[in-house]
């Protein structure tokens, strides 16, 4: 793990310093809020339906043990007790008071941890994947990179201010599990034909009001000029991105309105003027950020423990949360355990501070201290030996972390939505319960199989809905909540955007209409077939009728 | 939420966010801040509602509250009820999770 | 209004001239681009200091070659945060080599200076009494950098890189 030096802990502790100062001059008035506002959010606090909420970066969605319980800390002594986990890797808390917002952010760079830019115009958090190091299909660890970036981008003077804000993430894997094409830049892992590895670079994805799958930018980018590549791409936007429309400033509109090859040459054009300057990256230091992330020891441990294979014949419930929520390690004896944080009844990516406290725990007694946080809303412990499933999992049980639903229908992203978000025109929440609760038969879910449901609370698109085999979209319609659903929709490498499925319908119709998909959808399915899959196979038509049939 | 109709003829309350601890307040007869609804001054409709509206935007400006907006209401239980859905959750917190109610 | 070069206030000493006001035979002025790009030729034979604003739209580029006959260039910041004169900035000094004043003008506030001086400005007006007081103070706030840009500064890992290097002649 990336464990900071003096130079990354006096950068935090000067830049705590200096949000104390700004909220000193808010408070008393020196600061009008137009002038504090993009301050404040560039430290990740915004002013939300009911309080000040504070947004602390998790990066690349990395965490100690001891940092996981730090959160814990903030949430008892700062806030009422519980945080939320977002779908950009990091963790939002919910009713953090100005005056004492300071004080939060000190706690927090204890431990080196930080909220910058997890808001604001500016390079947002870098966000990866959550089984990165570990997973066994993996060129390489992504995290070198994205700290890598995490550092570039930090207090970067010339993008403080651009255009929208710009979110980049980075994948080391061919099965992409950080949704590389739905960001602003994607970076991808790949090898060119000298089997030297580098950067596939895709540009102008995103989500939100203009839902877009990136394109490739440049098909392979050595690593040494990752930093003067991405600069090159950041001020071609920096200086041409529209800023007269808020809805058309982010850089998938850009590129839109350019085209990828007008794009594409202004940025080699200006890269072509910095690569070999001073972002060119030495091959020492790209060794000493690697050196962080060097794998771990690992003790060997037996492969097919006698405990182990005892629990899994005997114990359904174990064997179950094995099937689902457990998956390879690329080191034999060890295995990478999911944590669900989508229990029926609980909000999507909500944890308590005692959950928080019993999952750093766990880590620490069989994960190495390490934790990671994934991007559909739940945790994972990244190195645990096979032999310790079994207790591990009695542990997870006791606190409520043990559903054995990864993957499945109840697995749902959801946004805070208007319980929370003062942007919303409907909430997420109770519409993620609701479904939860109608699909609660597990033999049921388990015959569904793998279906992403994601919903957001408006066309913000925090929970992801364009990209949910189901999407689903909170809309307003005369002062009521109703919903409109997207289906075929993915975020992994097969990328696509859902397509509409017709009117939109209120809270109840909603959960029935996902009923009756999943029913259309086990009725046609071939063999093996994924809900996906059929939906690709079959189109929307018969879903659109049976959904509206009843209406 | 997306252009909530005006409702003008509706009572109004003025409600804003305390600037130091981010509460919801509302703006009480006596020109001060309460966070129970129950103690808002009221204005018979959106017309009579520019004497409350432009002291709350005074406060503002005093950096004593965020962002004042009037909020039209009904009366019809005698306390001030929120018409918009957003404000009924805004007034008496989450409405689901860990979170429900108005908390503290 | 206050200019700080320097870290201090000082005189200003330039004025701007509109485009219809005909060139006063002495004095520093700034003129637009336009007039500049109207009528570089009797602007560059003027042997007083001369310099140009910069709309946060035009391309650097399009005063690249004139930059020896340019003693100052002031761009703009019509907000806060509209960073477009960020990339100006660098550009004029990092790629151009522009080495003449580079003023920040607008809306030019304390939170910001840190950025602008990072960028390469070395003028900048500031609209309140205790604007030196302010720079120095917003300047102070930082003293570690990540970015290798015009200012000079080492970053972090050239910090990191020497610090390694002392310690490998140390042993
Ligand atoms: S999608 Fe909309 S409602 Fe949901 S969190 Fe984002 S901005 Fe708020």
């Amino acid at each position: 793990m990336y464990a900071y030096d003096d130079f990354d802990t006096q950068l935090v502790a000067e830049r705590v310093a200096q949000f104390r100062g700004q909220v000193a001059r808010r408070i008393s008035g020196e600061l009008s809020e137009d002038e504090f506002k993009p301050l404040r959010l560039q430290n990740g606090l915004y002013l939300q339906l009911h309080a000040y909420m504070l947004r602390v970066a998790i990066p690349y969605g990395t965490v100690s043990s001891t940092q996981m319980r730090q959160l814990g800390v903030i949430a008892r002594r700062f806030d009422r007790g519980w945080g939320h986990f977002t779908t950009r890797q990091n963790i939002q808390f919910n009713w953090i008071k100005l005056e004492q917002a300071p004080d939060a952010l000190a706690v927090l760079a204890e431990v080196g941890l930080h909220a910058n830019q997890t808001s604001g115009n500016c390079i947002r958090n870098t966000t990866s994947d959550q089984f990165a190091g570990v997973a066994a299909d993996e060129i390489e660890d992504p995290r070198v990179w994205c700290e890598i970036i995490r550092q570039w981008s930090t207090f970067h003077p010339e993008f403080a201010f651009l255009p929208r804000k710009f979110k980049i993430a980075v994948t080391g894997s061919p099965n992409d599990r950080a949704a590389v094409r739905v960001h602003d830049i994607g970076l991808r892992m790949v090898k060119n034909a000298q089997d030297e590895v580098g950067f596939e670079v895709i540009v102008g994805g995103g989500m939100g009001r203009t839902p877009i799958i990136g394109k490739t930018l440049r098909k392979f980018l050595p690593k040494q000029h990752l930093l003067s590549y991405l600069e090159a791409a950041l001020r071609v936007y920096n200086r041409y991105g529209r800023r007269d429309n808020i809805y058309k400033a982010r850089i998938k509109i850009l590129v839109q309105e350019l085209g990828i090859e007008a794009y594409r040459r202004e940025v080699e054009e200006e890269w072509a003027a910095i690569k070999d300057g001073d972002l060119r990256l030495p091959a020492e230091a790209i060794a000493q950020i690697a050196a962080h992330f060097a794998p771990p020891h690992y003790p060997e441990r037996p492969t097919r423990p006698a405990a182990f294979l005892e629990a899994l014949r005997g114990n359904i419930d174990f064997a179950r949360w094995h099937a689902r929520n457990v998956a390879k390690h690329k080191q034999p004896g060890y295995a990478i355990v999911t944590i669900s944080l989508k229990s029926e009844g609980q909000p999507p990516g909500d944890a308590t501070a005692e959950q928080m406290d019993a999952v750093a725990d766990l880590a620490e007694r069989f994960s190495l201290g390490e934790i990671r946080v994934t991007h559909e809303q739940n945790l994972v412990l990244p190195h645990v030996a096979v032999a310790d499933l079994p207790e591990v999992w009695r542990g997870l049980a006791a606190h409520g972390l043990a559903s054995a639903n990864i993957g499945l229908i109840s697995d749902i992203i959801a946004c805070p939505g208007l319980d929370y978000c003062a942007l919303a025109n409907a909430r997420s929440i109770p519409l993620a319960q609701s479904i939860a609760l109608r699909f609660n038969n597990w033999q049921r879910a388990e015959r569904i199989g793998e279906l992403k449901i994601k919903i957001s609370g408006c066309i913000n698109a925090c929970g992801h809905h364009h990209v949910g085999h189901i999407g689903i979209l909170g809309v307003d319609k005369a002062g009521q909540e109703f919903y409109q659903l997207t289906l075929g929709g993915s975020a992994s490498d097969d990328a696509a955007l859902g397509d509409l499925l017709g009117p939109s319908l209120d809270t109840e119709a909603t959960v029935d209409a996902v009923d009756t998909l999943v029913e259309t959808y086990l009725s046609l399915r071939q063999p093996e077939e994924r809900f996906l899959d059929t939906y690709r196979r079959v189109g929307l038509a018969p879903f659109k009728e049976k959904v509206y049939a009843a209406h | 939420m997306a252009k909530a109709p005006k409702l003008v003829s509706n009572p109004q309350i003025v409600t804003a966010n305390d600037l130091a601890s981010g509460d919801v307040v509302y703006l009480t007869k006596v020109n001060s801040w309460t966070r129970a609804i129950e103690q808002a001054a009221i204005a018979p409709s959106l017309e009579h509602s520019a004497a409350l509206l432009a002291e709350a935007e005074a406060q503002a400006r005093r950096n004593i509250v965020v962002a004042p907006y009037a909020v039209p209401v009904t009366l019809e239980t005698g306390n001030p009820l929120p018409v918009q859905f957003r404000e009924r959750i805004r007034a008496a917190g989450p409405t689901a999770g860990i979170g429900a109610g108005p908390g503290e | 209004m206050p200019l700080i070069k320097n870290g201090e206030v000082v005189p200003e000493d330039w004025g701007y001239l509109s485009d219809e006001a005909p060139l006063p035979s002495t004095g520093a002025v700034f003129v637009s681009l336009a007039r500049w790009q109207a009528e570089r030729d009797t602007l560059r034979g003027r042997n007083q200091p001369i310099g140009v604003v910069l709309p946060n739209d035009a391309d650097p580029k399009a005063i690249a070659d004139d930059l020896p006959h340019l003693s100052a260039i002031a761009l703009v910041f019509p907000k806060y945060t509209d960073g477009r004169a960020y990339s100006q900035a660098r550009l004029l000094r990092e790629r151009y080599g522009f080495s003449g004043q580079l003023r920040a003008t607008g809306n030019v506030l304390r939170d910001q200076l840190l950025f602008m001086h990072r960028s390469g400005f070395d003028a900048y007006e500031i609209a309140r009494p205790d604007a030196a007081e302010v720079f120095r103070a917003a300047l102070a706030e930082m003293t570690l950098f990540h970015q290798p840009t015009g200012d000079g500064r080492a970053t972090i890992l050239q910090q990191r890189l020497a610090r390694r290097l002392d310690n490998r002649s140390a042993a």
